[in-house]
């Protein structure tokens, strides 16, 4: 690891105009990412005359990934959010080719001192705020569907599709998917699937931009109750604004509290996010979306076995989410759909 | 369990060798060592009852299967000479498939109700039988 560190800085520093004497300390790999390689490192440079540093983010593509995500769309996401009501850390460089780091990257601020573990919720000093919490992050939902994904500029990156056609494209892709990835049958997941294409949702309310996997476990909060950065945007797309919500949903992100995201109770999630969006949330298409997300959320854990049976990662982290979370997906599979 | 436990114990047990080595960075190692914790905690409670329960999942569906033959042709009976998790395996691989078609023509059927509650009843159980001490669902 410790290679990284003068590259990186050769990097960085021909991308200072005036800086000098750039240096890369205490670069530290971050367990969990699932998608790419996570570092936390110390940025120390000259400018003016002064010592400057800055603790910044380098996210790099691993050999082979959970999640199969377009590097350039998750960049763009976070820069379109950068400085409003929803709030991302700074994004700063991303290189697509592989001869500086070995694999393409992306280098951002760190957002410090702040916790994104679900577990931690649950304890002191966090518990007394987990209303507040909750309040926030479907607050911060509605915001997200709020906005204008063409005035944000990410139609740019992001291929809009029709109103009507938003349900069938992403279910279309994660039964895909599913042929393609799954290691053994999954009744449970084909009944929904089936239940899902007969039973079709209504076109979307407005075109949205969808982050893809807003759920606890992927904001950055503090013990006062505030969400101080919205993280993992690299299944961002365009699409109906109650696929977010329903993903927020679905009950293997409770965490096994008995509140939607281990926060709030799920009507009144819902009702926040009714409130600062400005859209409906007809109780049909939440429970379709949040169905839907059931069958998205075993696509993930499936085709992560799939990455280590094929052989591109044989690291732990592509066991954890398959052996942890399948039975526990077609669980909440049959909740959603009034079988458990 | 996809991968295969075998698979990922061989894979824990080089990762482990690795992990000896002092070189390695301790935030690596630690999430390296927490993370096959965590799997091997899941081989810990899965040892002992998982060829019981491949068996008994195998009846059940087949039992579902013959209870459906007037609507897709009820495959052979699970394979119990061979009592290898690996060989119980494929045959719960092979009876789900069948199960999935079953499922797919009773639901288009109205006057199969109680069947397709069984095969609901059934899938609930198999959730069960697979369910972790720490599910969170």
């Amino acid at each position: 690891m410790s290679s990284l560190e003068p590259r990186l800085a050769a990097y960085i520093a021909g991308r200072l105009a005036n800086a000098s004497d750039v240096s890369v300390t205490g670069l530290t790999r971050i367990s969990g990412g699932a998608s790419r390689e996570t570092y936390r490192f110390v940025l120390n440079w000259r400018e003016g005359g002064e010592a400057r540093e800055r603790r910044l983010i380098l996210r790099r593509d691993p050999p082979a990934s959970l999640i199969d995500t377009e590097r350039r769309v998750e960049f763009e996401a976070y820069r379109a959010f950068h400085g409003s009501s929803v709030p991302v850390p700074e994004m700063l460089w991303l290189e697509e080719g592989a001869e500086a780091l070995d694999h393409p990257f992306s280098i951002a601020e760190e957002l410090h001192g702040f916790e994104a573990s679900p577990a931690l919720l649950f304890t002191e000093p966090y518990l007394p705020h987990l209303q507040r919490l909750g309040e926030r992050k479907w607050t911060i939902l509605g915001e997200i569907a709020k906005a204008d994904p063409v005035a944000l500029g990410l139609t740019e990156v992001m291929p809009p599709p029709g109103l009507g056609a938003c349900w069938d494209r992403e279910l279309s892709y994660w039964e895909k998917v599913l042929d393609d990835d799954e290691a053994e049958p999954l009744p449970i997941t084909r009944a929904a699937i089936r239940w899902l294409r007969a039973n079709p949702p209504p076109p979307a309310q407005k075109l949205s931009v969808v982050h893809g996997d807003y759920r606890t476990g992927n904001f950055l909060y503090d013990a006062h109750g505030e969400i101080r950065g919205i993280l993992d945007w690299e299944m961002s797309h365009l699409g109906d604004p109650l696929e977010d919500l329903g993903w927020s949903l679905n009950p293997v992100w409770s965490f096994g509290q008995p509140r939607a995201g281990g926060l709030l109770p799920e009507a009144e999630a819902i009702a926040v996010w009714e409130r600062a969006s400005g859209l409906k949330a007809d109780p049909a298409a939440v429970h379709w979306w949040t169905l839907f997300n059931c069958v998205k959320g075993q696509g993930i854990w499936i085709s992560s076995a799939r990455v280590f049976i094929d052989g591109g990662s044989k690291a732990p982290i592509t066991v954890v989410p398959p052996w942890m979370l399948q039975t526990a997906q077609d669980r909440a599979t049959l909740k959603v759909m009034g079988r458990l | 369990m996809k991968p295969e436990v075998p698979e990922v114990l061989a894979e824990l047990a080089q990762l482990l060798v690795r992990n000896a080595d002092p070189s390695v960075h301790p935030a690596d190692r630690a999430s390296d060592l927490g993370m096959s914790a965590m799997l091997l905690g899941y081989v810990a409670e899965s040892w002992d009852g998982r060829a019981h329960l491949l068996v008994e999942e195998n009846r059940a569906i087949h039992a579902l299967l013959k209870r459906g033959e007037a609507y897709v042709a009820s495959p052979a009976p699970p394979a119990e000479d061979n009592l290898r998790l690996s060989a119980l395996t494929a045959e719960n691989q092979r009876l789900a498939a069948a199960l999935i078609t079953l499922h797919a023509a009773v639901e288009r059927d109205p006057a199969a109700g109680d069947l397709n509650d069984a095969i609901w009843a059934e899938l609930r159980t198999s959730t069960e039988r697979r369910k972790w001490a720490t599910s969170v669902v």
